[in-house]
């Protein structure tokens, strides 16, 4: 089939116009709001305000090194992200391949579970600060109940048990996600690899590693790589949950960001890391990518 | 089905069966019981809200804190303002990408643009929100266009742009050409064939990605968030935070103004939810 | 109202797909671009519609070079292979949907679109949808919208292939017929070679982008430019026999099997006879040489047999088994001179 059957010829610079008029006022707003913001960001963060005005340099770029906010908010998002992806992933792997089978009134379980993920982030983080509250939350309530005593479970306040709290949060919220999307890509599966596997003679175990795992593959790298990208820009549900706290035990890269930006108003410190975080993200999306790619190869 | 699964069926029916109910179930209640306990406690009075143990079913239902919230309090301002920038943008962004969308299906531009562009456009989806948060806010500042709602259309447009160029681009893909091909043949122009022949077949997805644009624009946080301040401009998901990092907190009328935030949510996740999927996955995979 | 290619190329990357066309269609004229799939004849009438454009040579309607007149612009109507009915609309807003787009006012069109759908016996399905519709109703409505706009000239691309053999046959009369009714250039693009014998006045033969022959489908027939096109055309297909760089072909039907030897009959053996009803074909090996003749219904045969063929030699045709030009030799007509 000769390649300019699927589309309009656009041969004669004439024929150009009419799609170049289209794509006109999304490029424009594209590059307005999202590239020349960037732009911007690289100004700033090579400008010092002193006293005797503005200089150049690397300054707020060299003392990333010697912060030691910066690293601890590092550290505490990777291991925010870390855990919220492994439970999500094993959570939502396991229900999506319990629940392969034709399930009775599946647009209402659905409908059900899209909750979650659809809510916006400041009632999740309401409804888990409602939920966490150590003296009326249904948690401790529900606990003390069993009679477990809850004097020391103060959650979203208690130091050691605050980045567990959000990360249970965040787990609540976007499991359902990757199960879906898990559902999704195990009923895509087609039959026929099943049926050879156990005229085969392959066991329960063997069949999932050999057939079921590497047809999920896609399915997988998409939701891996989806939910990194939300783990580590994460921002609203710990503002609500905990505003970075108790102290700073549970302040994520954006968080801090967002304090130097808006709390001591360092504009230039505050873009100089929002280059590291997207050079971060551009990094780990570009990995996946690239391990997405090999497998259709 | 699974053949393996349909072997097993039929020497372990009710124990599978079992299973497959208990996790179901779990998974449901886990689900919602959280969001029902909120709004139980929207409906609760004060004193039945600091109960112990706390009352799930059982109690005097009360409309007090609706009242405050969206009568007495401002919140019935940040509702409107936050349906208003979420149409708005909505459909400045519908309007901008759909256009776009259709250029690069249906035009073959020369260096690979097509292809070059779409995973541009995308990528700008792919920003962090607070790198792109921190220069705009002192973009807006600088046009003096802080705490005002246009602001927020602007920006949400810019948001929502990429997700509406992705969905379009791959419905219009999936149309096949004769119809344009006749209707130009028939006599009409590009715009006039777009317009009549191509946007009633693709309604259905517009539909859908106008609805996924509105539940983003509705629920979206840190760019109100740093960009108003005062009660002007603000949308509700940032006026209920409001409510929360103040030191006193009224958990009744932080509720009720959740619970009316989460209305649309609800009904739009019913009706939509085939397509959820498939928008939430980027279009790598249908729902 | 005269269509003209000149010189006509359209090349993709390195792949020549119309190769140097050069074409003449009177007006009123009903042209069959014939050939195999490939052949670039679907381009060629795309090229004229205005939805691809020619890499170089020029189109001209009626005189005048259209090459950059837009395709909403050129005034000819086209059937497409799949119809391509507007799914959304009723079977009248489809049909009406050219007079719309030239803001005729709808009293106009509703009478215009009454009008056709009478001439093509569709009145009964003016408001339904397309998907209601079966294959044959679709490809009237299809006929419907080009005919209701009194276009310069119709542009058909295998409009018939998607139906059933019987409606096909059926579709062809009334198609021909049609065309006589209204007078207008109709320019049909087909694989099909009896589609092309029945229904032009003239034929294109095509072969990968290049013209073989353009006449007469009884000139093409009796007198075939090169092998190609004599193989081509026909069915039974014509019959070769290679001897030493001439190719000999004869057409069945001028081959006759007689059971009795007779002075100068050639033998051969019979392969299998096939029983049509109407007549027999009757295969036969001659040598390393396999042939197939046409007999009379009543003619039977057992395989293994020893028959005689007599070939009428004036019917005899000569190639070039290089290059399949044809070789003029001594016959009664004109010699076609091969492009």
């Amino acid at each position: 089939m000769p390649r300019s059957r699927r589309f309009f010829n656009a041969q004669n610079k004439r024929e150009l116009l009419l799609p170049a008029l289209f794509l006109a006022p999304a490029l424009a707003v594209l590059l307005a709001l999202s590239i020349y913001p960037l732009i911007y960001s690289v100004t700033i963060s090579l400008q010092k305000e002193t006293a005797a005005g503005i200089t150049w340099g690397v300054g707020n770029f060299t003392r990333l090194f010697s912060d030691g906010f910066f690293w601890t908010a590092m550290v505490h998002t990777v291991i925010y992200a870390t855990a919220a992806l492994t439970c999500e992933f094993l959570l939502g792997l396991g229900l999506a391949l319990l629940l392969n089978n034709q399930i009775r009134g599946r647009s209402f379980f659905r409908a059900s579970l899209l909750v979650p993920m659809m809510l916006p982030t400041v009632v999740v983080g309401v409804v888990w600060r409602l939920m966490l509250n150590p003296n009326f939350g249904a948690v401790n309530g529900t606990l003390k109940q069993f009679g477990i005593d809850t004097e020391s479970l103060t959650w979203t306040a208690s130091p050691k048990l605050a980045m567990l709290s959000v990360i249970a949060v965040d787990v609540w919220q976007w499991t359902p996600f990757v199960f879906l999307v898990l559902l999704a890509g195990l009923q895509a599966i087609p039959q026929e690899p099943y049926e050879a596997a156990l005229i085969d003679g392959s066991s329960r175990w063997q069949t999932f590693r050999h057939v079921t795992l590497p047809l999920l593959k896609p399915s997988i790298l998409i939701v891996l790589l989806l939910r990194t990208m939300d783990l580590l820009r994460v921002f609203d549900q710990i503002f609500i949950l905990t505003e970075g706290g108790p102290g700073f035990a549970t302040e994520t890269i954006s968080l801090y960001i967002y304090r130097a930006a808006f709390r001591f108003f360092d504009f230039g410190y505050a873009a100089a890391m929002s280059f590291v975080l997207l050079a971060l993200t551009n990094v780990i999306s570009a990995l996946y990518i690239r391990f997405l790619e090999a497998r259709d190869a | 089905m699974l053949s393996t699964q349909k072997t097993q069926k039929r020497f372990y029916v009710p124990f599978v069966s079992f299973v497959h109910f208990v996790a179901l179930l779990s998974a449901l209640l886990f689900a919602l019981a959280p969001v029902y306990w909120m709004l139980t406690i929207s409906f609760k009075t004060e004193g039945e809200q600091f109960a112990s143990p706390p009352p799930w079913f059982v109690f005097t239902p009360t409309l007090e804190h609706y009242y405050d919230a969206f009568v007495t309090r401002s919140f019935g301002e940040y509702l409107l303002t936050s349906a208003i920038v979420a149409v708005t943008s909505t459909t400045l962004a519908l309007i901008i990408g759909t256009l776009a969308a259709y250029a690069l299906a249906r035009f073959e531009l020369p260096f690979k643009l097509n292809r070059r562009l779409s995973l541009w456009i995308l990528s700008t989806r792919m920003f962090p929100a607070i790198v792109t948060a921190v220069p705009l806010f002192l973009m807006m500042r600088d046009v003096q266009l802080l705490n005002t709602r246009a602001a927020l259309i602007i920006i949400y447009t810019a948001f929502n742009l990429p997700f509406v160029v992705w969905m379009m681009r791959g419905f219009f893909a999936d149309l096949p050409r004769d119809l344009e091909e006749a209707a130009l043949v028939d006599g009409d122009s590009r715009l006039g064939a777009l317009v009549r022949v191509v946007l009633p077949l693709v309604a259905p997805g517009l539909a859908a990605t106008a609805v996924f644009c509105l539940i983003v624009s509705w629920n979206e946080f840190l760019f109100a968030l740093v960009l108003t301040q005062t009660d002007a401009a603000m949308t509700l998901p940032v006026g209920i935070a409001g409510r929360v990092t103040q030191y006193e907190i009224k958990w009744g009328v932080m509720s009720a103004a959740a619970s009316v935030a989460i209305v649309p949510i609800l009904v739009f996740a019913l009706a939509l939810q085939k397509y959820l999927v498939r928008g939430l996955s980027m279009g790598a995979l249908k729902g | 109202m005269g269509i003209e290619f000149r010189n006509v190329t359209k090349a993709f990357g390195g792949a020549c797909v119309v190769d140097d066309l050069s074409l003449e269609v009177r007006d009123g004229e009903f042209i069959v671009l014939l050939g195999p799939s490939g052949c670039g004849k679907t381009t060629t009438l795309r090229i004229l519609a205005g939805l691809e454009t020619a890499t170089s040579g020029d189109i001209l309607i009626n005189g005048e070079r259209v090459n950059d007149v837009p395709t909403q612009h050129r005034d000819l109507a086209m059937v497409f292979q799949s119809y391509a009915l507007y799914p959304h609309m009723t079977i009248a807003e489809n049909i009406g949907y050219p007079l719309r787009v030239r803001k005729l006012d709808k009293a106009d069109r509703t009478a215009r679109v009454q009008r056709v759908a009478a001439m093509l016996e569709i009145e009964s399905l003016l408001e339904r949808k397309p998907r209601q519709l079966s294959g044959g109703e679709r490809q009237r409505v299809a006929l419907a919208r080009a005919i209701v706009r009194e276009p310069r000239a119709y542009l058909m691309d295998e409009p018939l292939s998607n139906l059933d053999a019987r409606l096909r046959v059926q579709m062809r009369g009334e198609l021909k017929r049609l065309q006589h009714q209204l007078g207008t250039t109709t320019i049909y693009v087909t694989h099909d070679q009896a589609e092309a014998m029945t229904l032009a006045s003239r034929v294109a033969v095509m072969k990968k982008g290049r013209l073989q022959q353009f006449d007469t489908p009884l000139n093409i027939y009796n007198h075939p430019a090169n092998r190609f096109v004599a193989e081509f055309v026909g069915s039974p297909s014509m019959n070769f026999i290679e001897a030493e760089g001439v190719t000999k072909g004869i057409r069945p039907e001028h081959i006759q099997v007689l059971t009795v030897p007779e002075d100068g009959a050639m033998e051969a053996r019979v392969y299998v006879t096939e029983l049509m009803g109407n007549e027999t074909f009757v295969f036969v090996s001659v040598g390393d040489n396999r042939l197939i003749a046409r007999a009379p219904a009543e003619f039977r045969a057992d395989v293994d047999t020893k028959v005689w063929l007599r070939i009428d030699s004036e019917k005899v045709h000569f190639f070039e088994s290089a290059t399949g030009r044809i070789l003029p030799q001594r016959r009664n007509g004109a010699t076609e001179d091969p492009k």
